[in-house]
């Protein structure tokens, strides 16, 4: 039983997991760019939030948004550093840049906001339900809610209105995208906000999952993110949906079975067997 | 005079797609053998089997009286066979000498440990390689541009470089994927001719190309492939009068 | 003026080597102050590690970020060890030689990956080294480290002071840049480039992609191996803590500074990045906001680095795609000087 509640934990870390991974996909996508910074973007959301309850008090909601559209911003400055000028070029300058721009904005929030950990208010609190001997909280059923949610928004945005056109568009081929009239700049960099917003909104998810904040949450956010995609496929969303769950799942299981120390050790291990056995993925496509 | 490279009942599939198909082949030492084709005749595909890029569905490939089939790239290498590339694969940042030195690569024998300690071994192979170098690049007339960098090249410049690092290696045969693709006629002629010098230096040599009159001027004997078949062999006279290539090249009812 | 410099330089190259070398030998008897030659040998440690890294990054094309966990390696195989009484002296090579043993083990599963897919790898691998650090406590001592690393024999003293390991760390700083320099202008060397370059046509000529692909990290991870057991006995404490992915990125940050592909690159990288952050240490966290910077301008203004060139940063296929437009204006830079 203990190990049938250490699944459901799985499955809503996975949750956040997979959101995050959602993100990292619109961007991968889009961009075309691999990041280093997607992580430091989920911290600023999570931060948001906080200091958003500070000010206007517990409606997570807004709160949500609230990260959404900060973390979107953060995604305009980081595009403009690190990809705009680096689309054509050999992608390890972008890289390397991200990974400057991370150092930046970590360093940058513990100065600012202090390097201590932050709590979040709590939601639902020890309110759950029970289904035979389990407990699932009330909160994981809504974190788990609030990614189905944002994830279906998302297929129908990308699906149904012009500019998710454009974003599938450019995401599969961007010289015949431009050729066609798209203005491949803006482009990329909505799809850019869009994946930084729906990371901030997961930073926030697991912020008050986990009730708290730090200005070094980023990196293993991000890697956790970067990790999911690969695992699903690079680029697929839904794949990187599924690589978000099962990486949350085999984590805990693996906690439950050995010590909660070496949790990020099986999220690693399974990026690294993954990527040794299938590389192109769960559901990607064989040769980058 | 015997048999050099060979294959027996090559095909490759692609899925569904059947890109070469129970070809058969004999290259003669010292000869110029050509292979040409309409474009997607498979051609590549085949070429690529037996410089063991591609595996075969079935068949074999032999040479020098052994089965390398399935066998990797280097290792078909350092046994003897060279090949350049239809879009040239140089070594753009290195300049000329690098690139052909990189070709001696299979002659060397220094190791990591040879190189710290300057062994004995280590300066012949440093000698050895760049006075081999220097002297292929002389032969092909490609000495005032040994220090430049390869990918600043005029093409046709680095289509001999190609051919020199090929050469590096002192091949028993070299397979040459489309060497005139892009020239000029000028350039092809001066091509065709350094061909026939190598030839005359004792180099065994396989063309693919598609272009007909290149070939024609050029090998001794022809294959011509079309969906993946071989429809025609021989000399240059016999394939131009088969029914069938002209077929293939021009449509019912026209000649060469 | 730098073509002045390096037309002399290759002119009369060991005689300049022997200057800078007899500098080098001068240094801590000129410099007095204990914090300043700490300094000093700080960037050496970092020499070695940067110039590992390169080797592997900058000339076989293979692009690793997870060069920490080769560091950790050889520091806690000399910590470990020393602990039972093994010479230090003998460890330096011995965590060297298991640093590159497990560099081996990396890269087999690894051959076939390119790109953003062996970087993954290599940081799936850094990181789950440092967490079995932080975590076998009885080997390792868990989140408290090792303490009380010994120093070694130094002429009848125990080197224990900046000024004296300075002389132990500048051994294997030439050691690492001498056999560097050697086994790059050598068969190996040029193997390793034409991987770099275009590992098909190097497959066709008879390269065997894995065996060097191999080799190449164990030399990478050897020098790394003997760099972070270089710095054990000089801090006497080491948690796994300092083998962080950011101290990866760090490492190749100041490959990326100084420049990939060169020998001298990390040199530079390593001596312009820790006197940075040394000269803004008053300012704490806002120090890294300065490193972060130079980062990001370098890779606006100099994507080769201080000393790179330009070549070594085009080549590499393996994370490239459509070079031309971005590179014809760095090309064009260079032809108009």
């Amino acid at each position: 039983m203990y190990l049938l509640e250490q699944l459901i934990n799985g499955i809503c870390q996975g949750s956040i997991y997979a959101l995050m991974a959602i993100g990292y996909a619109v961007i991968y996508g889009v961009v075309g760019l691999v990041t280093f910074t997607y992580g430091e973007i989920i911290m600023m959301g999570s931060f948001s939030a906080f200091y958003y309850f500070i000010l206007f008090g517990d409606n997570l909601f807004f709160a949500l948004i609230a990260g959404f559209i900060t973390a979107a911003v953060v995604g305009i400055v980081v595009h403009k550093v690190c990809y705009q000028r680096f689309l054509d070029a050999p992608r390890y300058i972008s890289l390397i840049c991200t990974i400057g721009m991370s150092m930046f904005l970590k360093n940058f929030a513990t100065i600012v906001f202090g390097s201590e950990m932050k709590g979040m208010p709590s939601f639902l609190s020890g309110k759950f339900i029970e289904i035979g001997t389990i407990r699932v909280g009330y909160l994981q059923l809504l974190i788990i809610g609030i990614v189905i949610l944002l994830s279906l928004l998302l297929t129908l945005y990308l699906k149904k209105t012009r500019m998710g056109m454009k974003l599938r568009a450019v995401s599969q081929d961007k010289k015949a995208a431009a050729l066609v009239g798209i203005n491949v700049k803006t482009t990329t960099l909505i799809g850019n906000c869009i994946g930084c917003g729906l990371g901030g909104v997961a930073g926030i998810l697991l912020g008050v999952y986990y009730n708290s904040v730090l200005p070094t949450m980023g990196g293993m956010a991000g890697l956790k993110a970067f990790s999911s995609m690969v695992l699903g496929g690079l680029g697929s969303i839904g794949g990187s949906a599924i690589g978000g769950v099962l990486i949350g799942v085999v984590e805990n299981l693996g906690i439950a079975l050995t010590s909660s120390g070496l949790r990020d050790v099986f999220a690693f291990l399974l990026l690294v067997l993954v990527l040794v056995i299938r590389p192109q993925g769960l559901f990607g496509k064989k040769g980058n | 005079m015997g048999v050099l490279l060979q294959t027996k009942n090559i095909s490759k599939y692609y899925g569904g797609i059947k890109a070469v198909q129970n070809i058969d082949m004999q290259v003669e030492e010292g000869e110029i053998f050509g292979i040409i084709g309409p474009n997607g005749a498979g051609k590549t595909s085949f070429f690529n089997v037996c410089t063991g890029n591609l595996q075969p569905n079935g068949g074999e490939v032999w040479f020098d009286g052994k089965n390398i089939t399935g066998l990797r790239p280097a290792r078909i290498a350092t046994m003897g066979i060279a090949r350049t590339f239809q879009n040239i694969q140089l070594f753009n940042f290195m300049t000329v000498l690098e690139n052909v030195k990189i070709g001696f690569h299979t002659h060397e024998k220094t190791n990591i440990a040879d190189a710290i300690l300057h062994t004995k071994r280590y300066k012949e192979d440093e000698r050895l390689t760049h006075e081999k170098a220097v002297s292929l690049i002389d032969r092909l007339g490609l000495t005032k541009e040994s220090d430049n960098l390869a990918g600043n090249l005029a093409y046709g410049v680095q289509r001999r470089v190609e051919i020199a690092r090929a050469l590096a290696l002192e091949p028993k045969i070299l397979l040459l994927d489309e060497p005139a693709a892009g020239m000029n006629p000028i350039e092809t002629r001066d091509l065709s001719d350094f061909i026939k010098q190598l030839r005359k230096d004792g180099h065994t040599i396989v063309v693919i190309e598609h272009d007909m009159k290149f070939v024609m001027n050029l090998c001794d004997r022809i294959m011509v492939i079309n969906f993946g078949k071989k429809i025609c062999e021989g000399g240059p006279a016999h394939v131009k009068a088969d029914k069938e290539v002209n077929e293939a090249y021009f449509g019912k009812g026209t000649t060469f | 003026m730098i073509e002045k410099l390096k037309d002399f330089y290759n002119k009369r190259k060991t005689i300049v080597m022997l200057i800078i070398l007899a500098a080098a030998v001068a240094l801590p008897f000129v410099v007095s102050k204990g914090s300043v030659m700490s300094l000093i040998v700080r960037i050496m440690f970092y020499v070695i590690l940067a110039s590992s890294l390169n080797i592997i990054n900058g000339y076989s094309g293979q692009f690793n970020i997870g060069h920490a966990g080769f560091v950790l390696i050889g520091s806690y195989t000399l910590s470990i060890l020393a602990q039972s009484g093994w010479p230090i002296w003998l460890l330096f090579v011995v965590s060297g030689i298991v640093s590159s043993i497990v560099g081996f083990l990396i890269s087999l599963p690894t051959l076939r990956l390119r790109g953003i897919y062996l970087a993954l790898v290599t940081l799936g691998f850094s990181e789950i080294l440092r967490l079995v650090a932080l975590n076998w406590t009885s080997l390792t001592g868990g989140p408290m480290g090792i303490k009380g690393i010994p120093a070694p024999w130094f002429f009848g003293l125990r080197a224990t002071s900046p000024h004296n390991y300075y002389f132990i760390v500048l051994l294997f700083v030439v050691l690492c840049l001498f056999t560097s320099y050697r086994v790059i202008n050598s068969k190996v060397g040029r193997a390793w480039l034409s991987i770099r370059e275009d590992d098909h046509a190097a497959m066709s000529l008879g390269v065997d992609i894995r065996k060097y692909k191999a080799l190449n990290f164990m030399f990478g991870a050897f020098w790394a191996g003997v760099g972070g057991a270089l710095m054990a006995p000089f801090y006497t404490f080491i948690d796994s803590s300092m083998f962080s992915l950011d101290e990866g990125f760090n490492i190749l940050s100041m490959v990326i500074i100084g420049g990939q592909g060169t020998l001298l690159g990390p040199v530079v990288g390593s001596v312009v990045v820790n006197l940075t952050t040394e000269i803004f240490r008053f300012a704490n966290e806002a120090r890294l906001l300065v490193y972060a910077v130079m980062i990001i301008a370098m890779m606006w203004l100099r994507p080769q680095g201080i000393a790179g060139t330009s070549r070594s940063v085009i080549a590499n296929r393996s994370l490239g795609r459509d070079r031309g437009a971005f590179f014809k204006k760095i090309l064009k830079k260079k032809e108009v000087k």
